[in-house]
């Protein structure tokens, strides 16, 4: 017996190990393939991925637009990340034909491409967007175009202005200085030539035109597949689409900015999750609204070669919520109860390779320079008791508390971490104390 | 009934103190412990002045390590039980008397589980200790998995017991013991690197390997008591109550499964080595 169960374990070991190392010294292989190109609203704005031939699922948000468009693309298996990528910058051929829109086996509807464009209200940047078809979809984008012509030739207008100021500068300090030179120590007299500001950038962007099939579904299971001009299926267009819905609406969730890192933000979306800090923090807190969906089914949607599992559930940051107060408290007590502020973002320069946020001064704004984020911030000084705190959200208006907001911040006694290495032996102390009562007992 | 039933208690009695008047019990819950305040130690010094870090379980983790220490000792000493008496001959002179196999076993069962009942009872201790000098929150989320923790120990020590009962010498059953979840691991491990290949680039004969090793690693994540009791931490950590009481009703029917085998197994085998 022995010797079966480890001959049997040593075989298969090895070949198991084996056959998993030949496999990986395999070369990726490129091919040409249908894929359908996704622009899919995500919730809050719009995901832009692509669904390759192994995906047999697209998965869309309910009554909200959502872009599909068939392409020939080139496709190749990342092993890194497991994933297939799209070599569209080699190959980015569109796919001639109508979607055919299927449920419970019937033909419900036949779409025909459409142009269409995103437009960004905020910026390029912002994750607001909302999707232009026909008419309207030029019309952004001509509005866009118009926009940017008309900042370029305001630029070119700025750079001669600048150049103009230069030469004005120069004669000016010219002027001073000969007068300077001459004996001349009263007043100048001279006006001051003023710098000009630089123009505004568009604060809106479109995307160019293009064209796809619009779907906007109610919940539930569909299948499209797409049919060319000559009345044939196209191989391998036949797709699932699970149109979903939100579970629960209008959360409240935050996303924290630590002082120390910037750009990695975290987020606290349940009430029940802890902030866990050492209580020397900066913390920016921005407040979303938030929606719930199912975990599988919108990280599909935002790729759908991602996983997920279906039992979990995840919130998605909506909208920003405005007019409101952050407010740091203990028990029933205020601590802290802040306003929303803007900050600048400083590199440091030199070898240190950091940053700091500075409070957006009116220096600065002098100096042209933008925001680079608005939110709460949240002090917590290293002089606070080592215990548990709330972060909650008020109306400015009328203070009323905004549901589920609460938060839990837990300060850490990060001085006491040597205890942890001796509160393992209280077992070995159990047991000196059974064992020496045991013996004793015997030996009455 | 009542006879049989005051025999399981006697021999229940009669292992359950021999291992709690034994110094490897606590020195087990000790290196489980220690290994816990070792990743607490580093995730305390992980947060460091201005950083934060967002977590609903910040013990679970450390619980799941602590839980698998102790669940790899109940194992152990499961599936050495059976095979020990046998090996030593006493449970020849055991079943000479009003002993069967099923209060055998059972006796067996319930010792390991009690002894495990109150592994979990010091780590509750251990943990409510961490966080009275931490801060670390002792939370629900925590409490629920030491409850779910009670299960899976059952499900490790039917799992151990039917190791043993297949097995007549210490020795074979430990290496059997060990065959058997380096296999496991084996498998799961090579069926997740054939899983990060292409399935089109895949030869034929590798293709047929990595369907062969879906069906092998599906079967595995219902026989492996480890499968459990990731699947019984994880309900907790999604706060799914419905999943946490289907994954209770798993660990009962496992547990009633493999001590039926295990009694069956012992019954077709007999009492001597």
């Amino acid at each position: 017996m022995k010797k079966n169960s480890l001959t049997l374990f040593i075989i298969i070991v090895i070949s198991l190990f084996g056959v998993s190392t030949i496999a990986m010294a395999e070369a990726p292989v490129l091919r040409e393939q249908l894929v359908f190109s996704l622009t899919s609203f995500n919730g809050s704005g719009y995901s832009k991925s692509f669904c390759p031939a192994t995906e047999e699922t697209i998965y869309l948000i309910a009554n909200e637009s959502s872009i599909i468009s068939p392409r020939k693309t080139i496709v190749y298996f990342w092993p890194i990340t497991q994933k297939y990528m799209a070599g569209f910058s080699t190959l980015n051929e569109e796919v001639a034909g109508k979607l055919e829109l299927i449920q419970n086996g019937k033909i419900i509807e036949t779409l025909d491409k459409v142009s269409y464009s995103l437009y960004y209200p905020k910026g390029y940047y912002s994750e607001k967007a909302v999707v232009y078809t026909e008419a309207s979809a030029i019309e952004s984008f001509e509005k866009y175009q118009s926009a940017v012509e008309q900042f370029n030739a305001q630029l070119r207008q700025y750079y001669e202005n600048m150049a103009q100021y230069r030469e004005s500068f120069n004669r000016f300090l010219e002027e001073v200085r000969r007068r300077r030179e001459a004996g001349d120590t009263g007043p100048i007299n001279i006006p001051i030539p003023q710098e000009p500001k630089p123009p505004e950038f568009v604060q809106f962007y479109s995307t160019e035109l293009a064209q796809g099939f619009v779907l906007q579904l109610p919940v539930g299971s569909y299948e499209i597949q797409l049919r060319a001009e000559d009345g044939t299926l196209v191989e391998g267009s036949e797709k699932k689409v699970i149109v979903f819905a939100s579970r629960r609406q209008g959360g409240t969730g935050y996303e924290i900015i630590p002082g120390n890192r910037w750009t990695k933000k975290e987020n606290c979306d349940e009430p029940s999750w802890i902030i866990h800090a050492i209580g020397k923090n900066e913390l920016y807190f921005n407040p979303f609204l938030q929606d719930e969906y199912n975990e599988l089914y919108h990280n599909k949607l935002v790729d759908p070669q991602n996983v997920g599992r279906l039992e979990r559930w995840k919130w998605v940051h909506v909208d920003p919520i405005d007019n409101i107060k952050t407010i740091l408290g203990f028990k029933q007590q205020i601590l802290q109860s802040v306003d929303k502020q803007p900050y600048f973002v400083k590199q440091i320069p030199g070898a240190e390779l950091g940053y700091e946020i500075l409070n957006y001064s009116d220096e600065l704004k002098q100096q042209g320079y933008q925001p680079t984020f608005e939110s709460y911030k949240v002090i917590l000084d290293p002089n606070l008791p080592k215990r548990d705190y709330s972060v909650s959200l008020v109306q400015s208006d009328n203070n009323q508390p905004v549901s589920k907001s609460e938060r839990v911040i837990r300060l850490l006694k990060k001085d006491n971490a040597g205890y942890l290495y001796a509160i393992p032996f209280f077992p070995l102390i159990v047991a000196l104390i059974v064992i020496l009562s045991r013996r004793s007992h015997i030996e009455k | 009934m009542a006879s049989q039933g005051r025999i399981t208690k006697i021999l229940l009695k009669r292992d359950l103190l021999y291992s709690l008047y034994s110094w490897g019990y606590y020195g087990v819950l000790f290196v489980s412990f220690f290994a816990s305040s070792f990743i607490l130690k580093n995730f305390l010094d992980g947060i460091r002045e201005d950083d934060i870090l967002v977590s609903a379980f910040p013990l679970n983790y450390p619980l799941y390590i602590t839980i698998i220490i102790i669940s790899l000792y109940l194992v152990l000493i499961s599936a050495i039980s059976i095979s020990r008496e046998r090996e030593q001959g006493t449970l020849e002179v055991l079943f000479y008397g009003p002993v069967t196999s099923k209060n055998f076993l059972m006796a067996k069962f319930w010792k390991d589980f009690f002894l495990g009942v109150i592994s979990l009872g010091f780590t509750a201790v251990y943990f409510f200790l961490v966080s009275f000098f931490t801060n670390l929150g002792f939370t629900p989320g925590l409490v629920r998995a030491l409850i779910m923790g009670v299960f899976l120990i059952s499900c490790v020590v039917s799992f151990g017991l039917f190791i043993s009962s297949l097995t007549s010498r210490v020795r074979s059953s430990v290496i059997t013991l060990i065959a058997v979840f380096g296999a496991f691991l084996a498998i799961q491990f090579s069926y997740s690197t054939l899983l990060g290949l292409e399935k089109e680039s895949l030869p034929t004969s590798l293709f047929y390997v990595r369907e062969t090793l879906q069906l092998v690693f599906k079967g595995i994540n219902w026989v492996s008591p480890f499968a459990y009791l990731s699947r019984g931490l994880d309900s907790v950590i999604l706060d799914n109550w419905s999943l946490f009481f289907t994954n209770v009703l798993y660990c009962i029917v496992y547990v009633v499964i493999f001590l039926s085998l295990s009694i069956f197994i012992m019954n077709r085998r007999g009492v001597k080595a």
